[in-house]
C-alpha cells in the first residue's frame, strides 16, 4: 500500500515538474505591461508623429490584434501595409477630406465600414483603449504614411479631431 | 461521520460553517484595525509574494473545492436515482460515496473561502468597495443562499441510511442541493462577468441599472461554461479518489468496487467535457460580441502561446483516458478481439495532437509583429483554428471509438441486422470523419466570420450527430446480446489507475491556468475599461512565471485533497472499530 501511495506521489509531482518546465522552457517569456501615455511635443516632424504613430499601432493601440501587417486570406480588418493608399480612396468616393475620414475610422468606427469587413472596432479615445488626442493624430499619421499622402499634422489638425470627436456624441 | 444522528450532523455543520465564517470576519475586522491604512490609491501590499499572487492562489484554491463541491452532487444525485430506478445497491453506494466525498470537502472550500473573505478587502480595499456599491445585494444573497446550501447539504448526507425507504423524498433533498450550488455559481459568474464585461453602469462607473450590471455578456455562458466543467472536474476527482482506494485497497472485493468507481467517474467526466467546447464557444462568442479587441486579445494574443498549452494539456488528458480504455480492454472477455484497432486510434489521437500543437505564429514584440507576419513562418496555416478544430475533433471521435470498443467488447450482438450494423457503424465513422475533414480544409477559404459563425458549429454539430447515431446504434444492436463473460472488475494493471489521477492532475493544471486567463483577459484593469488597476502587479507575468503559480496551486489543491481522501478512509476506519465495539 505504502509503496503504491509513494509511486502515486511520485506521478503527481513529476507530471506537475513536466507542465511547469513546458511552461518555463517552450513558451516564450514576456511580460504584457500597461501601455504609457506617450507624450508628443507641438511641432513635432512628420516623420517623428509617423514612427510614434508607428509605436502605438504595434504597441498601446492593440490595432495589430486584428489589422494584418499584409493582406491576408480571412483577415479580420484591412491591412496595414496599404490602409493609407485605401482610405484615401475611401475619403474620394465619399468626397469627405481625407484627414476627415481617418479620423472618424478611429473615434467613430463603425460610421463607416469597409466593404466585405464587419463593425467589430472599438472607438480608440475611448476605455479600454483610451488613446489621448495626441496619440490618435499620430496613429493617423502613420495610417496615411502607408501608402497614401500624410496631411495630418500635430497641432494643426487637433480641430478636425475634436470635430469628429463631437460628432460621435463624445467629449 | 456517517453514524452522527441527522439533527445532530446538521447542527454539527451549521455551527462549523458559522465558525469559519466568523472568524472570517473577526479577522478581516482585526487585521483593518493593525494594519496600516491603504495607499491612496486604495491598496495594501502582502508580505514577500505580494497581493496580487496570493489572491491569485488563495482564490483559484477556492475556486477547485468550489468546483468539486458544486460538480460532484450533481452526479451524485442521478446516480442515487438511476440506482433507486434500476434497485441496483452498487449505484446507490457510489452515490452514498460521492456525497461522503463532497460533504468533507466542504469544510476545505468554507476554509479556503474565508481566507479570500479576509484577503481581498484588506488588500484592494477601494476595489472591493466599488464590487460592494455596484453589486453589493448580490454578496448578502450569496450568504443565504450559501447557508441553504450547508443545511441541505449535511441533511442529505447524515439522512441516507435514515430515508432509505423514502427515497423519493432524499432524492428530491438532493435536487435542492444542486439547485441551491447552481444559485450560488449562478451569483459568482455575475461578479466575474461584470469585472470582465461590465454593463449598466456608465463612462465613470456610476450604477445605472442593478440588472443590467449582473445580466452581463459574459454571465449565463460563463455560468454555463463553469457549470459543466465542475462536472468534469468533479468526476475527475472521485475518479482520483477510486484510483486511490483501488492502490490501497487490502481484498479484492474492494478493488472490483473501486476499479467499477474509478471507470464510472471517469467516463462521467470525459462524456461531459464533450460539451466544454460547444460552452467554451458561446463564451468566445459574447466575449467578441462585448468587444472583438478582448477576444482577440485573449485567443491570439498575448494569451496565443497558453492556448498551445492548453492543447497539450488536453491531448494529455485524451491520451490518458484512451490508454486506460485500451488498458480496460485486458479485464473484458472477448476485449482482446479489439486489440487490432487500437493502433489506428493510436495514430488518429497521435497526428491530432501534432496538428493541435502547431502554434499560430504569435507576435508577442513589436520586432516580432514586423519580422514573422501574422503565420507561423515554418508551418503556415497549419496552426490556425481550422485545421485545431479539425483535429480535436478527430482526437474526440477516436476517444469516443476507445470508449465504444469498451462496452461491447465482451458482448456478441444475436439481432438478425448485425452485419448491416456492423457496415453501418463504419459508414457513420468514415462518413462523419471525411465531413470534419472537408469541412476543416474549406475552412481556409472562407472569412474568419463564417468560419466560427457557420462551419466550426457545423463540423462539431456533424460530430454529436455521429456520436448519437452511433450510440443510438450500438444499444440496438447490442440489446439482447449475448454475453461472452462478465467484466472482471478489479482485475486491472495498477498503472491504470495512475491513468485516472494524471487525468485529474492535467485537468487541474488547466484549470489553474485557463482561470488564469480569463482573469487576465482583463489586462491592467480591476473592472474592464471601468477601474484601472494602478498597483505594481498590474501586468501580466510571464507564461513561465504563470506556470510557476499555476504549479503550487495544483500541488497544494492536490494534498488538501489527499488529506480529504484520508480522513474519509480513517473515518470509515473509526465507524467499522466502533460498529465491531458496540
Amino acid at each position: 500500500m505504502k509503496k503504491g501511495v509513494v509511486k502515486l506521489a511520485i506521478i503527481i509531482i513529476s507530471l506537475n515538474l513536466i507542465f511547469l518546465y513546458i511552461g518555463l522552457k517552450f513558451l516564450p517569456q514576456s511580460e504584457s505591461r500597461p501601455p504609457k501615455v506617450v507624450k508628443i511635443e507641438e511641432g513635432i516632424s512628420p516623420d517623428d508623429l509617423i514612427h510614434v504613430g508607428e509605436e502605438i499601432v504595434f504597441g498601446k493601440g492593440q490595432c495589430m490584434v486584428c489589422h494584418p501587417a499584409k493582406a491576408e486570406s480571412g483577415m479580420r480588418a484591412p491591412a496595414m501595409s496599404t490602409i493609407g493608399v485605401e482610405m484615401e480612396k475611401e475619403a474620394k468616393e465619399r468626397g469627405v477630406k481625407p484627414e476627415e475620414h481617418v479620423f472618424e475610422a478611429l473615434v467613430n468606427p463603425s460610421k463607416y465600414i469597409v466593404k466585405g469587413f464587419e463593425d467589430i472596432m472599438s472607438p480608440v479615445n475611448k476605455p479600454p483603449t483610451s488613446l489621448t488626442d495626441g496619440e490618435i493624430i499620430a496613429v493617423a499619421a502613420y495610417l496615411q504614411s502607408q501608402g497614401g499622402k500624410v496631411t495630418i499634422a500635430y497641432p494643426a489638425s487637433l480641430p478636425q479631431l475634436k470635430d469628429q470627436i463631437a460628432k460621435a456624441g463624445g467629449k | 461521520m456517517a453514524e452522527a444522528g441527522v439533527s445532530k450532523g446538521i447542527l454539527k455543520g451549521v455551527i462549523k460553517f458559522t465558525a469559519i465564517l466568523g472568524a472570517g470576519f473577526i479577522l478581516l475586522a482585526v487585521f483593518k484595525k493593525m494594519l496600516p491604512l491603504p495607499t491612496e490609491d486604495g491598496y495594501r501590499f502582502f508580505p514577500l509574494i505580494g497581493s496580487r499572487d496570493w489572491i491569485w492562489i488563495v482564490a483559484q484554491l477556492h475556486l477547485n473545492f468550489a468546483a468539486f463541491v458544486l460538480g460532484v452532487p450533481l452526479f451524485a444525485v442521478t446516480m442515487e436515482y438511476i440506482g433507486w430506478k434500476k434497485k441496483d445497491e452498487r449505484l446507490d453506494r457510489i452515490a452514498y460515496d460521492f456525497t461522503k466525498l463532497f460533504t468533507l470537502a466542504y469544510t476545505v472550500t468554507a476554509v479556503m473561502g474565508s481566507v479570500f473573505l479576509v484577503s481581498l478587502p484588506l488588500l484592494y480595499p477601494k476595489f472591493v468597495e466599488y464590487m460592494m456599491k455596484i453589486l453589493g445585494p448580490t454578496w448578502w444573497l450569496y450568504l443565504v443562499v450559501m447557508y441553504g446550501e450547508v443545511f441541505v447539504c449535511y441533511y442529505y448526507f447524515y439522512s441516507w441510511r435514515k430515508m432509505k425507504d423514502r427515497k423519493g423524498f432524499h432524492i428530491a433533498q438532493g435536487v435542492l442541493l444542486n439547485l441551491l450550488g447552481a444559485t450560488l455559481l449562478l451569483i459568482t459568474s455575475a461578479w466575474v462577468g461584470f469585472m470582465t464585461t461590465p454593463a449598466g453602469v456608465n463612462a465613470d462607473g456610476e450604477l445605472l441599472s442593478r440588472w443590467g450590471a449582473i445580466h452581463t455578456h459574459m454571465w449565463i455562458p460563463l455560468f454555463l461554461h463553469r457549470f459543466i466543467a465542475n462536472i468534469v472536474f468533479g468526476a475527475g476527482i472521485a475518479a482520483a479518489y477510486a484510483a486511490f482506494r483501488f492502490i490501497t485497497a487490502k481484498t479484492d472485493e474492494e478493488k472490483a468496487y473501486y476499479d467499477w468507481m474509478g471507470y464510472t467517474s471517469a467516463i462521467i467526466s470525459i462524456g461531459v467535457s464533450l460539451l466544454l467546447p460547444g460552452v467554451g464557444y458561446l463564451l468566445g462568442v459574447e466575449i467578441y460580441s462585448f468587444n472583438e479587441q478582448m477576444g482577440i486579445q485573449l485567443m491570439g494574443g498575448f494569451f496565443a502561446w497558453l492556448w498551445v498549452m492548453q492543447a497539450i494539456l488536453i491531448g494529455a488528458i485524451l491520451f490518458f483516458i484512451n490508454y486506460y480504455l485500451w488498458l480496460s480492454l485486458h479485464k473484458m472477455p472477448g476485449g482482446e478481439r479489439y486489440f487490432k484497432y487500437v493502433k489506428f486510434l493510436f495514430i488518429v489521437l497521435l497526428l491530432g495532437y501534432a496538428v493541435w500543437l502547431t502554434p499560430h505564429d504569435v507576435a508577442l514584440s513589436l520586432e516580432e509583429a514586423r519580422r514573422t507576419g501574422t503565420y507561423h513562418p515554418a508551418l503556415g496555416k497549419l496552426g490556425v483554428m481550422a485545421a485545431k478544430n479539425t483535429a480535436v475533433i478527430l482526437s474526440y471521435l477516436a476517444t469516443f471509438l476507445s470508449f465504444a470498443i469498451f462496452r461491447m467488447s465482451n458482448k456478441e450482438p444475436t439481432v438478425s441486422w448485425a452485419k448491416t450494423g456492423h457496415r453501418a457503424r463504419a459508414i457513420i465513422i468514415v462518413v462523419s470523419a471525411a465531413g470534419v475533414l472537408a469541412i476543416g480544409i474549406y475552412s481556409y477559404v472562407v472569412s474568419a466570420a463564417v468560419r466560427v459563425k457557420v462551419l466550426s458549429p457545423i463540423q462539431f454539430g456533424l460530430f454529436f450527430i455521429a456520436l448519437i447515431a452511433l450510440y443510438v446504434l450500438d444499444n440496438y444492436m447490442y440489446k439482447g446480446a449475448r454475453i461472452i463473460g462478465e467484466p472482471r472488475w478489479g482485475k486491472m494493471p495498477e498503472r491504470s489507475q495512475y491513468a485516472l489521477i494524471a487525468i485529474t492532475v492535467t485537468f487541474t493544471w488547466l484549470m489553474g491556468m485557463l482561470g488564469y486567463m480569463r482573469a487576465g483577459a482583463r489586462q491592467y484593469w480591476h473592472v474592464y475599461g471601468i477601474m484601472k488597476n494602478t498597483s505594481p502587479d498590474a501586468y501580466l507575468p510571464t507564461h513561465g512565471y504563470a506556470s510557476v503559480v499555476v504549479t503550487i496551486v495544483t500541488l497544494v489543491f492536490l494534498a488538501l485533497v489527499s488529506l480529504v481522501f484520508w480522513s474519509i478512509m480513517k473515518l470509515e476506519k473509526f465507524a467499522a472499530e466502533k460498529r465491531a465495539n458496540s
